[in-house]
């Protein structure tokens, strides 16, 4: 078993790896408030802006002008499809619109392996310049792009969260949430207010693509099923509480880095996102259970 | 309602598994079309700069004269799948088949070349080996690079005496008697890496690699070396595709210690997210040396990681440096890349060295043939190769008919140098306390040293 020395690294990386599957599932869980689709191309749409934004930076282009490239991409796509498809969908099953979006994740994945090859060898990278810089907390390396992986997390649940609480918009997509016909009788722009939605998924998207480029790798497979570990946050909350949400994609991060140096579970840490909203969904389903055998 | 949400995510996790794979896709051509290479990397840039000397003519026997015979028909089967493609091989081998084929052929003959690609699935690939076979009428094997096809088809190319020319992957590309690689595969080239390494005596090694079929089997000649030399080897093993490198780079740096080696065997863009995690952390300094099989030694890799890792990291090489090397061989090999090899996204490379010496040797072979080429006299052909010199790899090149074929096992080291790999190492022999290398060694001999021009 690893000491207490050897775990401290692992809970930087794991907080930082963590920080980023929050802000990406903060994204999903707010779409699907809004518009009641579970976007399955979140992870697509951000290794397509994260691989736009390499090739621009590659071929010369300053590093903010692919950044901004990066999340551009993903905020046009995301707007793009609810736009096109949103409206149509509207009033199918959930089930129906979240395999939607698989077509679009599909389209993407293939369009990527067709430009971006991996053959002869091949390999990306997309360096931010918070990389090279950092501090030492005790034995502990700390990087910039950690901080604000973490940090980004943190501004965008608890910035989200206030946006749904205190603001006219945040009000009529929690509106639209509970029952989209009521909503749009009182004179609710619905369509409106669902187009922020897609545009404020893409917007995360983006920069989740970009950090997770440059904190886990810039590969189209890695980055589109990535999506799964902060799908698995959003279904620990229920798709429904930021904070949780929040909460949890923290802990897929941490429990799948705290097992990296524990040999025995080493390679079965990937299983973290699955094996920790299985066990959510038990509880819950027992709680609603036991709640509905009381009442 | 909970349920539905439950099976929406689980379906959305079903479909996105199987979207990993892509369908199968083929070609056939007898190579007639000869654009410019478009690679479009940097990589691709020497086969401009040092193939001016050799002309593609070269190639062939009738310059310029194409050739109007009967095709001799050949096949290949390849990995192509997302991550994961070695087409570059099979169409560098193309592209050499198209250049004889443009300049007088094979006594006469065109090449007509299949490629099968495959995506790991045990069925699609001896599907495609009869397919080859029975449908296409190949009569020969040449450039076959697959994870799984070795493992597959080996029993059936033994029962109808077809000795494949290929880059070896699985065990049985190189423990069968009718396979024979032009490169070292992982486990020999993963030997090579570690022997560097204990020759800087290292206090320590640790030997990570990608967590699939056969993991025990390439560990086994880095865990002989080590325990020859007496030193202590962790084994570990990766998910792939890697989802955070940072928490890897770490452990790997945790159990090597300051005096140990990290030595890794994966394919490059998965070498290089654990490299490049270890610099952002600043491990790099934290072991004695960063050692690597053969996947990494791509000018990609070495630009991607920078200077910091010039003479940190050594990766095992199992074909000749082109960057540093000019002999007449490595010429025409970047003249025919360059007009020919359109198909080959990596331009100058392992990958693509591979395929130019595996057409070669099957040239080589075909213009033996006396009569008729036909399934028996073009696999008695390929089998008679001795001493061939590749002007790819270290020694010369030879089938015969072994139990075993390991006919690469001699190799190079090589380091980042500014964004290059540029030779650390030149030719060594990878250690006969590797007993898969002795028992070669033993039925075949050591092949001498090829020459330079």
């Amino acid at each position: 078993m690893p000491t207490w020395t050897d775990l401290q690294p692992f809970f930087v990386s794991g907080l930082a790896l963590g920080g980023v599957y929050a802000l990406s599932g903060v994204g999903l869980v707010v779409l699907y408030r809004a518009t009641g689709v579970v976007y399955l191309a979140f992870g697509a749409v951000g290794a397509l802006g994260a691989l736009i934004a390499y090739s621009m930076i590659k071929a010369g282009a300053p590093g903010w002008v692919g950044w901004l490239a990066c999340v551009a991409t993903a905020a046009a796509v995301t707007l793009g499809y609810g736009l096109v498809f949103g409206p149509a969908l509207a009033r199918r099953d959930p089930l129906v619109k979240a395999v939607a979006t698989l077509g679009l994740t599909l389209i993407l994945f293939g369009a990527m392996d067709l430009l971006w090859t991996t053959g002869g060898g091949q390999s990306r990278a997309i360096t931010l310049p918070a990389d090279n810089s950092g501090f030492t907390i005790g034995q502990v390396q700390v990087n910039w792009t950690q901080v604000i992986g973490l940090g980004a997390g943190v501004v965008i649940a608890a910035g989200t969260a206030c946006f749904l609480r205190y603001t006219k918009l945040g009000t009529a997509m929690r509106a639209i949430a509970n029952d989209r016909e009521i909503t749009a009788t009182l004179g609710v722009p619905v369509r409106r207010v669902e187009a922020a939605a897609w545009l404020g998924c893409g917007i995360l998207a983006g920069v989740a693509g970009l950090l997770l480029a440059d904190l886990v790798a810039l590969d189209a497979t890695t980055l589109t099923f990535l999506v799964i570990s902060s799908l698995s946050a959003a279904l620990i909350a229920r798709l429904r509480s930021v904070a949780l949400t929040f909460a949890a994609a923290l802990l897929v991060g941490l429990v799948h880095d705290l097992l990296t140096p524990v040999q025995a579970l080493s390679n079965y840490r990937d299983m973290t996102p699955f094996a920790l909203a299985a066990m959510a969904l038990l509880v819950t389903s027992r709680h609603r259970v036991m709640s509905a055998g009381e009442g | 309602m909970l349920v539905r949400r439950t099976l929406v995510l689980a379906g959305a996790a079903g479909v996105l598994a199987i979207a990993g794979c892509s369908s199968s896709g083929r070609s056939a051509g007898n190579g007639t079309s000869g654009s410019p290479a478009t690679g479009g990397t940097s990589a691709t840039a020497p086969a401009t700069a040092a193939a001016g000397t050799v002309s593609t003519s070269q190639c062939g026997t009738k310059p310029g004269a194409a050739a109007t015979g009967t095709p001799i028909k050949l096949g290949a089967i390849v990995t192509d799948q997302p991550g994961t493609s070695f087409t570059d091989i099979a169409n560098m081998a193309q592209a050499y088949f198209s250049c004889v084929n443009a300049n007088g052929g094979v006594n006469g003959h065109p090449i007509k070349y299949y490629i099968e690609t495959e995506q790991t699935n045990p069925a699609q690939i001896a599907a495609e080996a009869k397919q080859l076979v029975q449908s296409d009428g190949v009569v020969g094997i040449v450039g076959n690079t697959s994870i799984l096809e070795c493992t597959i088809d080996h029993t059936y190319w033994e029962k109808l005496g077809i000795a494949i020319i290929d880059s070896g992957i699985a065990p049985e590309c190189y423990s069968t008697p009718d396979s024979a690689a032009v490169n070292m595969g992982p486990r020999y080239s993963s030997d090579g890496a570690v022997q560097y390494a204990l020759s800087q005596h290292v206090s320590k090694v640790v030997f990570d690699q990608s967590n699939v079929p056969g993991t025990g089997y390439i560990a086994a000649g880095p865990n002989a070396l080590a325990a020859a030399a007496h030193t202590p080897i962790v084994n570990l093993t990766e998910n792939v595709p890697i989802t955070n490198a940072d928490s890897v780079a770490i452990k790997e740096v945790q159990d090597a210690g300051p005096g140990g080696a990290v030595v890794l065997n994966f394919t490059p863009p998965e070498a290089l997210v654990i490299l490049q995690a270890a610099q952002k952390l600043g491990l790099e300094n934290r072991v004695r040396l960063w050692g690597c099989s053969t996947p990494c030694n791509t000018d990609f890799l070495a630009q991607q990681l920078g200077a910091r890792w010039n003479s940190k990291l050594f990766v095992n090489a199992e074909l000749t440096p082109p960057d540093t090397t000019s002999t007449t061989a490595m010429q025409l090999y970047k003249a025919i890349l360059q007009q020919y090899g359109s198909k080959v996204s990596g331009g100058v490379g392992s990958f693509s060295q591979m395929g130019f010496a595996e057409a070669e040797i099957a040239v080589h072979a075909l213009e033996s043939v006396t009569g008729g080429y036909t399934m028996a006299t073009v696999n008695a052909a390929f089998k008679a190769v001795s001493n061939f010199n590749t002007g790819m790899n270290c020694q010369l090149w030879t089938y015969g008919s072994y139990s075993m074929h390991i006919p690469n096992n001699e190799d190079y080291t090589v380091t980042p140098d500014n964004g290059k790999m540029v030779q650390a190492q030149g030719c060594t022999a990878v250690s006969s306390v590797d007993p898969q290398i002795a028992g070669y060694r033993q039925a075949a001999g050591t092949a001498q040293l090829a020459p330079s021009d």
